[in-house]
């Protein structure tokens, strides 16, 4: 039983729990966004009298909330704008990458300018990989609440999904999304991604009346997801991850496994939202750094590494009763 | 847009069974809306938006609102105006926010938002519009942000719209007959 050291295993036990917080918070900004908008265009009107009761209310709340932070709210909390599919913070536009790409293909032409609003994006996931997928993207808070739900209802003894396909099908959704946006001069990949959607139809159902179209389509990926396959637009279908799949192929930042600390107890695999494979040293470019296996791992297996490549399958876990029984025979005579 | 032609009808045949067979910037005959102040030409502006939603999320008069599918699969989410719901102001603010440029920039003075917006052009129908039929009006003029440039009055406060009016709709918006006497007819580019 000699374990390898893992100095830094404390925190990174830990970072799961701050993945959840900084989904939360920048789900609780896209609701927060447009409730401060509608707030803005009150204060625009001058027509504090004219306001029904509960828009008073939303008035006065939003102007409590605020008050600190400035004393022109028509100009100052313009400071940010849009969502996680292109946004102003503070003047800094950033940009989805599959937001540059799709409008590409739609326009055929390279638009340097917003090309460079994505290079911030684009270096911190040829970094860090998928990170987008587990820390940032407004979907993804979803989709794991979702999860959670699939795990209830099994308890109640109800069947969910979980079906498994192919995942380079979400390479083929990105190709044929670029295509058609070619083809049409339109860029529909942004209809088709779940977070782009987010964003935008908690401003419309804000700001502007009502749901559009796009979150019918999102309320299907998560039946999808919860009747067929666990996390499957994700793994399976969603564009964007798998451009930033591409991006974070020979990303630096990787979890692996240590296989003298390993005991087999595969948590690391029930527990991916992705459904890889870290027990086998399975990451590969669909990993997202979400640190879930490493909040699951009890014998302090997991640590990051600073590499271009994952290390090849190690074997059984030194921990394992396998490795014991293929270790057996020397350990004795020595 | 040389290639753009080559390439739609190398993929016509995929994109009619998929996405219907509209090609860029259809629209329906039945529905008239504005671009946002400053929009590309239709085809070009559909290309070029993302569907990221900040013109309309800095828009302070609340104008801009988001196509369903109402105006075809091309259309979808992107920004439109119906100047009799609301008209734009002209803050240009929207431009400023578009990290595409779908919408470009144009400051706020007169002489750059008469010459860089062309969202339609008002039209005055004699029958309708109070002023002429000899009841003195004027509220289109009242409203016009660009008064006696794009907008003069004659007897009666009869409204004559001229070649300068970008388009705005608020004198749509502001016209107390029903239905409007006074539209905008869009242009589309």
């Amino acid at each position: 039983m000699n374990q390898k050291a893992n100095r830094w295993f404390f925190l990174w036990r830990h970072l799961n729990k701050l993945r959840w917080v900084v989904l939360s918070l920048v789900f609780t900004m896209l609701v927060a966004l447009p409730f401060v908008y509608v707030y803005q265009t009150y204060v625009a009107a001058h027509a504090y009298d004219l306001l029904a009761p509960d828009e008073k209310r939303l008035y006065d709340l939003v102007e409590t909330l605020t008050a600190p932070l400035t004393d022109d709210p028509a100009e100052d909390l313009d400071a940010i704008k849009g969502n996680t599919w292109s946004g102003t913070f503070w003047g800094l536009q950033l940009t989805d990458p599959l937001a540059v790409v799709g409008q590409m293909a739609a326009a055929l032409e390279v638009w340097w300018p917003l090309v460079l609003t994505a290079l911030i994006p684009v270096l911190l996931t040829v970094l860090f990989g998928r990170f987008y997928c587990g820390w940032i993207c407004p979907a993804t808070f979803l989709y794991e609440l979702n999860t959670n739900l699939a795990v209830w209802l099994r308890r109640l003894g109800l069947r969910t999904g979980r079906r498994r396909f192919d995942r380079r099908i979400k390479y083929l959704v990105l190709g044929l999304g670029l295509v058609l946006s070619a083809a049409t001069g339109a860029v529909l990949v942004a209809a088709i991604y779940p977070p782009a959607i987010i964003g935008r139809e908690i401003f419309y159902a804000v700001a502007l009346g009502g749901f559009g179209a796009g979150s019918v389509f999102f309320v299907i990926t998560l039946l999808f997801d919860l009747l067929v396959a666990r996390r499957g637009f994700c793994r399976y279908l969603c564009p964007g991850g798998a451009l930033y799949s591409l991006l974070g192929r020979y990303r630096l930042l990787r979890i692996q496994r240590i296989v003298e600390n390993c005991n087999d107890c595969a948590k690391c695999n029930a527990v991916c939202e992705f459904g890889l494979d870290p027990l086998r040293d399975g990451f590969g470019q669909e990993c997202n750094n979400c640190t879930a296996c490493m909040a699951v791992c009890p014998t302090e297996a997991m640590t990051f590494r600073i590499r271009f490549r994952d290390q090849p399958d190690q074997g059984p876990g030194h921990l394992g009763r396998l490795y014991r029984k293929q270790q057996g025979g020397g350990r004795e005579a020595a | 847009m040389q290639r753009r032609t080559f390439i739609q009808s190398l993929a016509a045949a995929a994109a009619a069974s998929v996405a219907g067979p509209g090609t860029a910037a259809r629209r329906r005959p039945s529905l008239r809306y504005l671009r946002p102040p400053g929009a590309l030409n239709e085809a070009d502006f559909v290309s070029r938006c993302i569907r990221c939603g900040q013109c309309g999320e800095i828009c302070p008069n609340r104008c801009i609102s988001y196509f369903g599918l109402e105006n075809g699969l091309t259309s979808l989410d992107t920004p439109y105006i119906i100047p009799r719901e609301k008209g734009c102001i002209l803050c240009m603010k929207c431009g400023e926010v578009c990290p595409t440029d779908a919408i470009r920039p144009i400051p706020r003075t007169a002489e750059d938002i008469l010459a860089g917006v062309r969202m339609g052009r008002a039209h005055v129908d004699k029958r309708l519009c109070l002023s002429y039929q000899g009841k003195t009006c004027g509220v289109c003029y009242r409203a016009c942000p660009l008064q006696d440039v794009a907008i003069r009055v004659g007897l009666l406060e009869q409204p004559h719209v001229t070649e300068q009016c970008v388009g705005c709709g608020l004198c749509e918006r502001s016209c107390i007959q029903m239905p409007q006497a006074i539209r905008i007819i869009p242009d589309y580019g």
